[in-house]
C-alpha cells in the first residue's frame, strides 16, 4: 500500500474506523478536560468548593461560576467550530465532576477521614446545559457569552441550593448561633485551614439586607461573559492549525 | 573493561527498581506534624504554653477528653511574624480523628478568630471527641494570620474503638436532632447523581451517531449548517427548559422543606480575657547567654533580684515547650511527655533560697538532648537570634512566680 492509497476498502470499514476514532478521541478529550479542568478549578476555586463552611452567599457564588466557566468556553470553541458538536460545557463538567467526585472520596474522606458531607463538589451541571443549549441554538459566540454566561453565573447558586440548605438550618451552640455547616467547620478539625482563612461574608454589599445572593450571582455572571469571551478565544486559538508547520 | 562497566551499569539498574519498588510498598502512616521544623524563635518568642494537662491517655470513640492549660503571648514577638491580631486556637491532629467539640479562651467558647493581646496570659481548653481509632500525637496550636501555625507540645493519645460507631448528634434550633455524621448525605448524592444522569444524557444523544471525522468533513466542506436538525434543537430545547425548570423546582421544594435558613456566621472575637497575675516580686537580668553546640546547653547568666516578702529558688525553664527543671526544687506529676521533659536538666551555680531584699548572680545552665531533638540548636540560624522563656521560680511555701526572660544568644561552637 503506498501513501496515496486510503487505509479502508469499504464504506462499512470507513464507518468502523469512524467510530473507533469517535471513542478513542472522546475517551481521551474526558480524561485530558477531567485533568486540566481539575486542577485548574482547585487551584483557582479551591477552598470555596472544598469545603460547606466556605460556600457563603456572597463570595463562593461569586468566584465559582467566575473561575469554572473557561474550560467550558474554550472547548466549546474547539468542538462547535470545528465539529459542530454541542457538548463543549457539559463534557467539562462531566469530567470536572467526576475528578471532583474521585479527590473528595478517595481523599478528603478516604485518607483524611473529612465526611463527604462537609466536602463535597458544588455542582455546575444546569449551566452547563444551558450554556451548550444557547451555544448550538444560536451558532454566536457572543450571543452565548451574553445569554449563556449570564445563565451560567445566574443558576449556580439556586442549583446548588437543594443541597446546600439543610446545612444553613441554624443551631445554637454553646450560647453561640451558627449553621450547621459553620459547626462542621468547628468540628472536622483542619489544622492547616485555620478559621481565619475562610472568607465568607466579606465585602461592602451591605445596603441588600439578607437578599446578597441574587446580587451577587447578577455580578459574576456580567463577570462570567467576560470571561467566557476571552476562553472562548483560547479554545479557538487552540483548536486551530496555523501553528503547525504545513507539508 | 567493557564488560565489567556493563555489568555494573546492569546492576545499578536493578538496584534502583528494587529501590522505587521497596518504596512503593513502604508508606508508614505520617504521625508527626513538623514541629521539630518549625523554625526555633517561633516557637521560642511567640506562643509559650505551660501548665497542659493532657486529661486522658486512651479515649475509647464517642468519648471526650481536654486539653487545657495557658499560654503566654510573648511581649518582645519577632519582626518578622505577624502580630496576634487575628489568631485562632486550633489543635494539631492528623486530620479530624477527633471532633473538637469545645474551645475556651478565658471562659468564653471561640469557634472563629480571636485577638491576642502583647504581654498577657491566657487560660485556655479544648474538648475533644475521639472519632477514629489509632495512636495519635495531640498538640496544642494556635494558627496566627500572617503567622502561620505556631505549634505547642504535643502528646500520644490512644483511640480505641471502631470508627464505624461514631456519631455526632447535634440539635438545631428548629428542635430536630441530627447526626451531623451523615446529615444530609442521601440528599448530597441524589442531586449530584441526577445531574450528572442528564448531562450523560445530553452527550449520550450526541455520541449515538458519528461525530468526530464525518462531522470535520462536513464543516470543512462548508456543510456545518446541515449538522443541526429539526430534532435536534427540539431536544436541545427540551433540555434547556428542562433544566430551568428543574433548578426552579428545587430551588422552591427546598425552601418550602427549609424554610429557616441563616448565613454562614463570621467575625473577629475580640476582648478574651486574660489571667490576673499576681504582682511580680522576682525581677532577672539576662547578663549574657550563650549555646554551646558540642554541649547542647544553653547557658545563662542572671542577676535574679527578690522584691517579695519570701526567699526564692529557680525551679523551672520553660522554652518552645521543653521544660528544664532543677529536681531539688520542683518536679513534675502532670505526666509531661517524656520527650519535652528534661527532669534534672536545670542547674543553677548556686540554688539556695534568694532571700527577700537581695540580688544575686548566677550561672544557670539548660541541658538536654531536647535542644537537638527537637532542633531548637538551629537557633543560631535563625534571622534574629535572640532566646526567650518562662523561668518558674518556688518560694518557701510553694507558690510559683513567672518571669518572662529575652535576650542575645551567642553561640559557642568549642
Amino acid at each position: 500500500m503506498s501513501a496515496s492509497q486510503s487505509a479502508v476498502r469499504s464504506r462499512a470499514e470507513a464507518v468502523k474506523v469512524s467510530r473507533t476514532f469517535d471513542w478513542l478521541i472522546l475517551f481521551t478529550l474526558f480524561f485530558v478536560v477531567l485533568g486540566g479542568y481539575h486542577i485548574h478549578y482547585m487551584l483557582t476555586g479551591g477552598d470555596w468548593d472544598f469545603w460547606t463552611d466556605w460556600k457563603d452567599r456572597r463570595l463562593w457564588v461569586t468566584v465559582a461560576p467566575i473561575v469554572s466557566i473557561t474550560f467550558p468556553a474554550a472547548v466549546q470553541a474547539v468542538l462547535w467550530w470545528r465539529y459542530r458538536l454541542p457538548f463543549g460545557a457539559v463534557v467539562c463538567i462531566l469530567g470536572l465532576l467526576l475528578g471532583e467526585w474521585i479527590n473528595r472520596y478517595m481523599n478528603f474522606w478516604g485518607w483524611t477521614y473529612f465526611p463527604v458531607n462537609f466536602c463535597f463538589p458544588s455542582n455546575l451541571m444546569p449551566g452547563a446545559i444551558v450554556l451548550d443549549v444557547v451555544l448550538m441554538m444560536t451558532n454566536s459566540m457572543t450571543i452565548t457569552a451574553v445569554i449563556g454566561g449570564m445563565a451560567w453565573g445566574l443558576l449556580f447558586y439556586p442549583g446548588n441550593w437543594p443541597v446546600m440548605a439543610p446545612l444553613h438550618v441554624p443551631v445554637e451552640y454553646n450560647g453561640m448561633m451558627m449553621t450547621l455547616a459553620d459547626l462542621q467547620g468547628y468540628h472536622y478539625v483542619r489544622t492547616g485551614t485555620p478559621e481565619y482563612i475562610r472568607m465568607v461574608e466579606k465585602g461592602t454589599l451591605r445596603t441588600f439586607g439578607k437578599d446578597v445572593a441574587p446580587v451577587s450571582a447578577f455580578f459574576s455572571a456580567f463577570v462570567s461573559i467576560l470571561i467566557y469571551f476571552l476562553w472562548h478565544f483560547f479554545g479557538k486559538w487552540f483548536g486551530g492549525t496555523s501553528f503547525t508547520q504545513s507539508s | 573493561m567493557k564488560l565489567i562497566k556493563d555489568k555494573v551499569a546492569k546492576l545499578s539498574f536493578v538496584a534502583l527498581l528494587v529501590t522505587v519498588t521497596a518504596a512503593m510498598f513502604y508508606a508508614p502512616t505520617a504521625s508527626a506534624h513538623g514541629e521539630k521544623s518549625q523554625a526555633a524563635f517561633m516557637r521560642m518568642r511567640t506562643i509559650h504554653w505551660f501548665d497542659l494537662n493532657w486529661s486522658k491517655d486512651t479515649v475509647p470513640v464517642n468519648d471526650t477528653m481536654t486539653i487545657s492549660g495557658k499560654f503566654h503571648v510573648f511581649a518582645g514577638w519577632p519582626e518578622t511574624v505577624d502580630k496576634p491580631e487575628i489568631s485562632f486556637l486550633n489543635i494539631g491532629i492528623p486530620g479530624p480523628v477527633f471532633i473538637r467539640q469545645g474551645s475556651w479562651i478565658g471562659g468564653q467558647l471561640v469557634p472563629r478568630s480571636v485577638t491576642l493581646e502583647l504581654g498577657e496570659t491566657y487560660e485556655f481548653k479544648v474538648l475533644l471527641k475521639a472519632r477514629r481509632p489509632g495512636d495519635w500525637h495531640v498538640h496544642t496550636m494556635m494558627n496566627v494570620k500572617g503567622g502561620g501555625p505556631i505549634i505547642g507540645p504535643g502528646k500520644w493519645v490512644t483511640v480505641t474503638g471502631t470508627m464505624g460507631s461514631f456519631v455526632n448528634p447535634v440539635t438545631t434550633l428548629l428542635g430536630d436532632t441530627i447526626n451531623l455524621e451523615t446529615y444530609n448525605l442521601s440528599n448530597t448524592y441524589f442531586w449530584h447523581a441526577f445531574w450528572y444522569a442528564l448531562g450523560l444524557a445530553w452527550l449520550a444523544y450526541w455520541a449515538r451517531k458519528p461525530i468526530f471525522v464525518p462531522r470535520h468533513i462536513a464543516v470543512e466542506a462548508g456543510k456545518a449548517d446541515s449538522l443541526i436538525t429539526a430534532t435536534d434543537k427540539k431536544v436541545a430545547l427540551g433540555f434547556a427548559v428542562g433544566t430551568i425548570a428543574i433548578v426552579a423546582f428545587g430551588m422552591s421544594s427546598t425552601n418550602a422543606a427549609y424554610p429557616v435558613t441563616t448565613p454562614l456566621q463570621a467575625g473577629l472575637l475580640r476582648g478574651m480575657k486574660p489571667i490576673e497575675l499576681p504582682a511580680r516580686t522576682v525581677n532577672v537580668k539576662v547578663e549574657d547567654a550563650t549555646y554551646r553546640v558540642p554541649g547542647r546547653a544553653m547557658q545563662m547568666t542572671l542577676t535574679i533580684t527578690n522584691n517579695g516578702d519570701s526567699s526564692v529558688r529557680l525551679g523551672e525553664f520553660n522554652t518552645a515547650g521543653v521544660r528544664f527543671l532543677d529536681p531539688k526544687v520542683h518536679t513534675d506529676e502532670t505526666g509531661y511527655p517524656d520527650d519535652l521533659l528534661a527532669e534534672e536538666g536545670l542547674t543553677v551555680s548556686d540554688n539556695s533560697p534568694i532571700a527577700p531584699g537581695t540580688s544575686r548572680t548566677v550561672q544557670v545552665t539548660a541541658s538536654d538532648a531536647a535542644w537537638e531533638v527537637y532542633r531548637l540548636a538551629d537557633l543560631i540560624y535563625d534571622p534574629d537570634s535572640r532566646f526567650a522563656g518562662l523561668l518558674f521560680f518556688f518560694d518557701e511555701a510553694g507558690n510559683r512566680q513567672m518571669v518572662m526572660v529575652d535576650a542575645p544568644l551567642i553561640p559557642s561552637f568549642i
